[in-house]
């Protein structure tokens, strides 16, 4: 944990759609440069954390607080505006819009033109597929490249901190390894604050600087890649295999 | 209380809401016997003709969902069958009246084939093409049978032996009656198995789909009883008027019946008596500010349905509901969705 | 031979007109996922807005077209926050198409009433934008329609490179296509959805000035016009830009050569039994598909 006051810091949050809730009191803060990540299997609240924590649905109860300010009721826009990105799962690309296109959108709130195209040349800098790639529509990509695209589209502007939703989840391995590089290349190269969603260990080794397991709507165990891992009851009890 | 037992049967109602709908019609028929103001009288009947038209046209679009616009163009044939069969043959009118109620109800089985691929918007776009065809029809008919912009020539009223008051008198009966039939006849299909099945073809398609939920004999049926009701209204509104041009579905008439529909609250029971009548009252309140009226009407209906969410029987039922735990007959009697899904099921 | 070039002719006009009118529907459509029925009643204002600067202030054309622009843009906004915008954050609760068709015509219905008080049952004669005409094969063309017909072209030219070249218009199409993606861009919606109608309104407008000069200004100078539209946009299919410039001059061929063959009276006709034969065999137009009406 970081001495500075953390970058996002989640307070008893509690969120669902309608009357299901599947976040129960959550607790979580994310310390600036840290690669946080949520381990848990399908259905137990992950991506609604995500998706309650970016604005897309309204906490029930609780606090975010992003960068020191309080976030949560705002709307997703407002909340973007302050530095949030997020990786949807499934990647969330504007499928009839090209490549290039899809890039920009993630420069949305810079009003430079100019700073937009150098934003473009970076991200096209970071992963050189995306300039081939340019003119296509997302819909014709491969699962492995929209997945890039989504990863440079996130690039496109400062993020403060960066929520990945299960990167690996339906890619064949080769493409998860080159998913999982471009992550690392994100955290090392430009030092991003992260918060990664994932269904098990299988891919996180190298990324990750705490580990919680997530259970229920709730963190059940917290600690390092390496305690976790090793710990078999937690292996065992939460995520029946490695 | 929802349970399959119910299906097919009214509403069950409490003794007083019962007592109350009988008093209201009891009101409702004792005003030509004290007030016998021609021009009032005249205009009442009126509005009980359009709430003929309102039920049906409540039905297929408020609980069947079929974006139904044609329904003025199924009006308008029940009225020129019902003066066609009057002017040619010798039928008594009020076997012509029933006439042209099947003719229109013919027509309106007809317009419910292409819908039933159609969606929403698309829809109305179609009933609504159909209307047009419909108008242009009866406005350039080339035989002359409908006398074209002109109106249709003159037809004998249902009471042509009695006197003025007498004959208003008895047209407003006769029209109320229908009102009563048309508008229990609806509550109870809402009821039946039909009107279960409607709902979840609205509401569940691929769930009533799943379970052998037929859209076409279902909508065909909804469609046959909608055009018959609206039919009925239009022969009435030619026999009591003696003659029809096609005005009487331009747009002008449909946005009104559409304001007093969604006003009321469309699919609800009372809806289209609660709308017909307060729209009615304000037209009549502003009798003397014809250039307005539209405007009026027009905000009016902008903030019913922004403000309130199903009508003002969907406000009432709510206030109601907030008042007391008092189950609310017009609305929570019926089942829901699912639970209808699970009776249609069980009849099937 | 000049029965064929008459009716091309008119296809030309007579299909970029309906583009215009119609495309703003289709952004709109795509976008908010609402038939905007008050779009007849910009029409109808952009006539009375030329009548104002060409007749009354006696200005010109350029000033009228601006002026139209203007109005129809405040106007859209305002259309969609009184009558959309509040209906917004209830959109999974209620038929929100069937809503919005009812409020948008509520507010049609109160545009024209009050055009009606403000200028009287009369219509008003709005001069050309420019007169003059070109014989092209024997058959007349008025500089009039040749300004209307490029005029849509151009406009419709520049809503295309707007939408696919501009942040604002990026943010539009990634809006229609997927809207929780697009407000984790940081869009906001809640004044991109007032502005798109806006400006969908304005194009309208600008329809209904080269309408008016045509024909005339009066209160319901909008309603063919819409109704045409319509029938545009449903037989492109919803929220299908390709689509509507297609369907536009498809039925500006079919009124034209309904005129051109069998008269002025019959057109309206032919083209719902077109629309209905259409609908029967296509139940989502030409190019549309209900899942997926996109910008």
């Amino acid at each position: 944990m970081t001495d500075a006051a953390p970058i996002l810091d989640v307070r008893g949050l509690w969120a669902g759609y309608g009357d299901s809730i599947v976040v129960r009191d959550l607790d979580l803060s994310v310390g600036a440069g840290q690669t946080v990540v949520m381990i848990g299997p399908n259905g137990h609240g992950k991506t609604t954390f995500l998706r309650a924590v970016c604005g897309l649905i309204r906490p029930v109860r609780g606090e975010v607080w992003l960068a020191g300010e309080r976030v949560d009721g705002r709307n997703p826009e407002a909340i973007a505006g302050m530095g949030l990105v997020h990786v949807m799962q499934g990647d969330g690309l504007f499928s009839d819009m090209t490549v290039e296109e899809n890039l920009l959108m993630g420069a949305f709130p810079t009003t430079s033109w100019g700073a937009r195209q150098g934003a473009l040349e970076r991200a096209y800098g970071l992963f050189p597929l995306l300039r081939e790639r340019r003119g296509q529509r997302a819909r014709t990509l491969s699962g492995g490249e929209r997945r890039l695209v989504g990863l440079g589209r996130a690039l496109m502007r400062e993020a403060r901190i960066l929520l990945i939703d299960e990167p690996s989840l339906g890619l064949a391995p080769v493409m998860i390894d080159t998913v999982y590089g471009a992550i690392r290349e994100i955290r090392e190269r430009l030092g991003t604050t992260i918060l990664l969603v994932e269904e098990n260990f299988t891919h996180i080794g190298g990324v990750a600087d705490v580990v919680h397991v997530v259970e229920m709507g709730g963190i059940v165990r917290s600690g390092s890649l390496e305690e976790l891992s090793n710990d078999r009851t937690v292996v065992e009890t939460y995520l029946g295999s490695l | 209380m929802n349970d399959a037992s119910r299906v097919g049967k009214l509403p069950k109602l409490s003794a007083g809401s019962r007592l109350g709908i009988v008093a209201l019609i009891a009101i409702v028929a004792a005003v030509p016997v004290v007030y016998t103001n021609h021009y009032v009288l005249t205009f009442l009947v009126t509005a009980l003709i359009t709430l003929v038209l309102n039920t049906s046209w409540n039905f297929v679009l408020g609980i069947a969902g079929v974006w139904n616009f044609g329904m003025l163009a199924i009006y308008a044939i029940g009225a020129y069958s019902e003066g066609l069969v009057m002017l040619h043959t010798g039928m008594p009118a009020p076997i012509a009246v029933l006439l042209g109620g099947v003719a229109a109800g013919a027509f309106s089985v007809l317009l419910a084939f292409p819908t039933l691929r159609l969606f929403g918007i698309y829809t109305s776009l179609l009933t609504f093409s159909f209307a047009q065809v419909v108008q242009f029809v009866i406005v350039n008919d080339p035989k002359g049978l409908t006398g074209g912009s002109f109106g249709f020539p003159t037809v004998k009223g249902l009471y042509p032996n009695l006197g003025p008051l007498a004959q208003l008198r008895a047209y407003y009966w006769t029209v109320l009656a229908v009102v009563v039939v048309a508008t229990f006849a609806v509550a109870w299909i809402r009821s039946s198995r039909l009107g279960i099945a409607l709902r979840t073809i609205r509401d569940a398609p691929a769930y009533a789909a799943a379970r052998g939920v037929s859209p076409l004999k279902y909508r065909m049926l909804a469609f046959a009883i909608s055009g018959f009701i609206a039919g009925v209204a239009g022969g009435l509104y030619l026999s009591y008027n003696q003659s029809i041009t096609s005005s009487v579905m331009g747009l002008t008439p449909m946005s009104i019946d559409v304001t007093m529909l969604v006003i009321g609250g469309l699919g609800t029971l009372f809806g289209p008596v609660i709308g017909t009548g307060l729209l009615t009252f304000i037209q009549q309140a502003l009798i003397d500010y014809p250039g307005v009226q539209l405007s009026i009407l027009g905000t009016i209906l902008l903030i019913i349905v922004v403000f309130v969410p199903g009508g003002l029987v969907g406000l009432i039922s709510r206030t109601r509901r907030r008042l007391s735990n008092w189950v609310e007959e017009d609305e929570t009697a019926l089942p829901t969705t699912e639970e209808a899904a699970r009776s249609t099921e069980a009849g099937t | 031979m000049s029965q064929i070039v008459a009716i091309l002719i008119s296809t030309l006009v007579l299909g970029s007109i309906y583009g215009l009118v119609a495309i703003g529907m289709t952004l709109i459509y795509g976008t908010l996922r609402i038939l905007d029925m008050s779009q007849g009643s910009m029409v109808m204002i952009g006539g009375f807005v030329a009548w104002g600067v060409l007749v009354v202030a006696n200005s010109d054309p350029v000033v009228a077209l601006v002026a139209a622009f203007a109005a129809t843009f405040v106007l859209g906004t305002f259309t969609q926050l009184i009558s959309v915008q509040p209906l917004m954050s209830r959109r999974s609760d209620l038929d929100f198409e069937m809503v919005t068709f009812i409020t948008t015509f509520a507010v049609a219905i109160v545009f024209s009433n009050l055009a009606l008080q403000i200028f009287g049952p009369f219509q008003k004669d709005v001069p050309p934008v420019i007169s003059g005409s070109v014989s092209i094969i024997g058959q007349n063309l008025s500089y009039q329609s040749l300004a209307m017909a490029v005029t849509s072209i151009v406009l419709m030219g520049a809503l295309g490179l707007f939408l696919a070249r501009t942040r604002w218009g990026l943010a539009i199409r990634a809006v229609a296509q997927d809207l929780d993606a697009a407000r984790t861009m940081g869009v906001p919606v809640g004044r991109l959805y007032p502005l798109t109608m806006g400006l969908a309104s304005a194009l309208a407008g600008i329809g209904g000035v080269f309408l008016g000069a045509q024909f005339f200004a009066s209160p319901t100078a909008g309603d063919l016009p819409l109704l045409e539209a319509l029938i545009v946009v449903i037989f492109g299919g919803l929220g299908s830009l390709s689509g509507t410039l297609y369907a536009a001059y498809a039925i500006g061929f079919i009124q034209s050569a309904a005129i051109v063959t069998i008269g002025e009276t019959w057109t309206l006709p032919v083209l719902y039994g077109v629309i209905l034969l259409v609908l029967i065999f296509r139940p989502y137009g030409l190019r549309g598909n209900p899942s997926e009406a996109r910008l």
